[in-house]
C-alpha cells in the first residue's frame, strides 16, 4: 500500500477526498471502456478493482473516528467491512431532493392520496435532508408533523456497491471469501434494515415505549398508519442539533444533564433491552427547549446476543482482565484469539487487547467521568495508530458482532466528548439476563 | 344485459373487446372479420370507427394520455409547479395510468416496435404530447427556467419527446419492485433535460468567445 503522508483532517479536506476518488473512479470507467474498445475480452474484473484500491485508498487515509475504532480494537479484518459501512453508509447516498412530482407519487403509491388530500398542510419543499431520503413538515388536525420520505432505489445501490468492492477485499486482507462474508453480511443486513421505514416505525415505537424509565430522554409520535415502506410519519419536534445547542453556549450542569441522558440511553439498552441504537450520529439526536435530549433516528439497531453480552461486559466491567488464563478463555469465545494460534501468539494477543480494552473502558472504571479532556480521546487515536502499523494485527479477529458495537461506543464517547460532559458511568451497569 | 349494452357507443365497445381480448388471449384478434363477428358487429362497422387493430392501439394510448393529462392539470398543485415539475408530475401520472393496464401496455408497445421507427402506438398521442411540451416550453422561456437559443429553442420539444419515448421503454422493460427503477429513470431524466434546457456554463463560454473573436478582430483591423 502507498505511503500517507498526511491526514485529512478538516471537512472539506475530507469531501474532497472523496470528490477525488468519485474523479479516480470514473477514471477507472473512462480506461476499462477504451480498453474494452481496442480489446473486447477486457473484464470488469480489473475495472473493479481499480475502483477498489481507490476507494480503500482513500477511506484510510481518512482516518475518521469510526475507522479509528476498528484499528483500536484490531480486527484489522473488521477493519475492511467497517470501512464500508463508513463509505457506503447511508449518508454517502445524499441525492438530489425529490422532485415535487415523486413525492405526490410516492404517497399516492402507498396511500392512494396525494399529501394534500392526506394532512391539513403540507410542505413540498423538504425542511432537510435526512441520510436515505429527506424530511417535509406537515400539519394533521392541528398537530405539526414530521414526514420522512425515502430515495427511490437506495436499497439496490446498497447491495451493488457492496459488490462492487467485495472482489478486492479478499485480496487485499489475503482473507478467504467465508470469513469476509461474516463481516460483509453483517454490513449489508444493517444497511439494508436501515431502508426498510416500515421495520423502522415497528422499533421506534417499541424503544421509545421501552426506554420510558430513562430520564430527561424524550422521542417523536409515530404515526404507523400514515407510514409505509419508503414514508413515515412522526410528530414534529422543535429543538437545536448538538452544533447549534453547543453555540448557545451551555452551562456545564446543562451539558452534563444532556450527557448524562445520552449515556442512559445507550447503557439501558444495552443492558435492559440487549438491543442499542447503534448509529450514534449527531444528527439522530436534538436537545428541546424543555432541555431534554431527542432521539429522531431508530434506523440502525443492533441486538446484541447473549453470547456476546456475557463474555464481552464480563471483561470491560469486572475484574476478569487480572486472570489471565480466564481473560484467555473469554477472548477465544469473542474470536479474538483463535483456535490455532500458536502460544506465543496467545500472549502477545493476550497483552495487546488486554491494553486496549483497559484503555477503552476507562470510563467504566472510574464512579465519575469527565469526556471533557482532550487526552483521553488522543489517547485512543494514537492507540489506534500504533496498533494500525502493527503487522500481526492483519488477521481476522473478533466476531462480527464487535463492528456495530464499536461504532456504537466510539459514537456516544464521541458525542460526549463534543458535549464535554461529566457522566457517572455507573446508572446502568451489567447484569445478567433476568427472565 | 342485452340492452344496455347496445346503449355503450359502438366506439367503446369495441375498444373494450379489443382489450378483453388480449388479455385474455395474450394475442391480437386473428382478423377484424373474426373480431366483429365475436362482439357481433358488421365488418364494416369496425372500419367505420378503426382502420387497422394498430390504429386501435394508438387511440387506446392516446385516450389513455388524454385522461392522464386532464387528471394532471386538475391537481391543486399543478399550477404553481414549475414547467420541469410540470413535466415530471405528467410522466409519473402517465406512468402510474399505464400501470392500470400493465398487460395491454406491454403487449401493444412490444407488438408495434418498429426498428428505429416510432411504434404506431404513439402515432396519435405524439400529437397532444406535442401540445403539452410546446405549453410547457413556452413557460419555462416566460419565467426564464429555460433559455431561448436560436436554432436549438425549436428542437427542444423532440428532447422531451425521445425523453417520453425512453421512459416508456424503460417501464416496459423494468423488472424492479413497484417499478422503483422507472421511478428513478424519470426523476434523473427529467432533471439532466432541463438542466440542459437551462442556462449553462457553455452558454456563457460560447457568448464570451463571440465577444473575443470579434473584438480580436476589430483589434487586428485597427492597427
Amino acid at each position: 500500500m502507498k505511503e500517507q503522508n498526511s491526514i485529512p483532517t478538516s471537512k472539506v479536506e475530507r469531501s474532497a477526498k472523496f470528490v477525488t476518488t468519485g474523479i479516480k473512479v470514473g477514471g477507472n470507467y473512462i480506461k476499462h471502456y477504451s480498453k474494452k474498445l481496442f480489446n473486447p475480452a477486457q473484464t470488469r474484473d480489473e475495472l473493479n478493482e481499480n475502483n477498489a484500491t481507490d476507494i480503500y485508498n482513500s477511506l484510510s487515509e481518512l482516518k475518521g473516528s469510526a475507522l479509528k475504532i476498528a484499528q483500536m480494537l484490531s480486527m484489522d479484518k473488521g477493519i475492511l467491512p467497517k470501512a464500508y459501512a463508513d463509505k457506503f453508509s447511508l449518508s454517502q447516498y445524499n441525492a438530489p431532493p425529490l422532485s415535487g412530482p415523486l413525492i405526490v407519487k410516492t404517497f399516492s403509491n402507498y396511500f392512494g392520496k396525494t399529501p394534500f388530500e392526506l394532512f391539513d398542510k403540507f410542505e413540498i419543499k423538504s425542511t432537510n435532508a435526512a441520510s436515505i431520503g429527506q424530511v417535509h413538515k406537515a400539519e394533521l388536525n392541528g398537530k405539526k408533523l414530521a414526514i420522512k420520505i425515502q430515495y427511490p432505489g437506495v436499497g439496490d445501490s446498497i447491495s451493488s456497491d457492496l459488490k462492487l468492492v467485495k472482489p478486492f477485499a479478499f485480496r487485499l486482507l489475503g482473507m478467504s471469501e467465508k470469513e469476509l462474508d461474516i463481516y460483509m453480511k453483517e454490513v449489508e443486513q444493517k444497511m439494508l434494515e436501515e431502508t426498510d421505514y416500515e421495520l423502522e416505525v415497528k422499533r421506534s415505537i417499541e424503544f421509545s415505549e421501552a426506554c420510558k424509565p430513562v430520564q430527561n430522554l424524550v422521542f417523536p409520535e409515530y404515526f404507523p398508519k400514515l407510514s409505509g415502506k419508503r414514508i413515515i410519519t412522526m410528530s414534529w419536534l422543535e429543538g437545536l442539533h448538538l452544533k447549534e445547542f453547543l453555540a448557545t453556549n451551555p452551562s456545564q450542569k446543562l451539558r452534563n444533564k444532556i450527557g448524562q441522558a445520552l449515556w442512559d440511553f445507550y447503557h439501558f439498552q444495552m443492558h435492559e433491552l440487549r438491543a442499542v441504537h447503534a448509529d450514534p450520529h449527531p444528527g439522530n439526536f436534538m436537545i428541546t427547549p424543555a432541555e431534554q435530549l431527542a432521539v429522531i433516528d431508530f434506523g440502525c439497531i443492533k441486538e446484541i446476543p447473549e453470547d456476546f453480552y456475557e463474555p464481552y461486559f464480563a471483561l470491560t466491567s469486572t475484574d476478569v482482565l487480572k486472570d489471565k488464563t480466564e481473560t484467555i478463555k473469554l477472548f477465544r469465545e469473542l474470536g479474538m484469539i483463535l483456535p490455532n494460534d500458536s502460544e506465543q501468539q496467545i500472549n502477545f494477543y493476550h497483552k495487546n487487547y488486554k491494553e486496549m480494552i483497559e484503555l477503552f473502558s476507562r470510563p467504566y472504571s472510574e464512579q465519575v467521568f469527565n469526556f471533557a479532556g482532550e487526552n483521553y480521546i488522543n489517547n485512543l487515536f494514537a492507540y489506534g495508530e500504533q496498533v494500525a502499523n502493527t503487522p500481526e494485527f492483519k488477521q481476522a479477529r473478533g466476531v462480527k458482532h464487535f463492528i456495530y458495537i464499536n461504532r456504537t461506543n466510539f459514537g456516544l464517547y464521541n458525542l460526549l466528548h463534543d458535549l464535554g460532559a461529566v457522566i457517572n458511568t455507573q446508572s446502568y451497569t451489567s447484569h445478567p439476563l433476568t427472565v | 344485459m342485452a340492452a344496455k349494452s347496445t346503449q355503450i357507443p359502438l366506439k367503446e365497445k369495441i375498444l373494450q373487446a379489443y382489450m378483453d381480448y388480449i388479455l385474455s388471449n395474450g394475442t391480437n384478434p386473428p382478423s377484424v372479420y373474426v373480431f366483429s363477428k365475436s362482439i357481433s358487429i358488421k365488418e364494416s362497422e369496425f372500419y367505420q370507427e378503426f382502420s387497422s387493430f394498430e390504429s386501435l392501439d394508438g387511440e387506446i394510448w392516446n385516450s389513455e394520455f388524454e385522461e392522464t393529462l386532464v387528471s394532471v392539470k386538475s391537481q391543486e398543485v399543478y399550477d404553481g409547479y414549475s414547467a420541469r415539475e410540470k413535466t415530471l408530475s405528467l410522466y409519473f401520472a402517465f406512468i402510474a395510468k399505464l400501470l392500470q393496464n400493465r398487460s395491454f401496455a406491454v403487449y401493444s408497445y412490444r407488438k408495434s416496435l418498429n426498428g428505429l421507427r416510432t411504434p404506431a402506438v404513439f402515432h396519435k398521442l405524439k400529437m397532444k404530447f406535442n401540445e403539452f411540451s410546446d405549453e410547457v416550453i413556452l413557460e419555462g422561456l416566460d419565467t426564464g427556467e429555460i433559455i431561448d437559443r436560436r436554432f436549438i429553442t425549436d428542437r427542444y420539444k423532440d428532447g422531451l419527446w425521445v425523453q417520453f419515448k425512453f421512459v416508456v421503454d424503460f417501464w416496459v422493460k423494468d423488472k424492479s419492485n413497484g417499478f422503483e427503477k422507472t421511478d428513478e429513470a424519470i426523476e434523473k431524466g427529467v432533471n439532466l433535460t432541463f438542466d440542459l434546457f437551462a442556462r449553462s456554463p457553455l452558454d456563457s463560454l460560447l457568448d464570451y468567445g463571440k465577444f473575443l473573436s470579434r473584438n480580436a478582430n476589430f483589434q487586428f483591423s485597427s492597427k
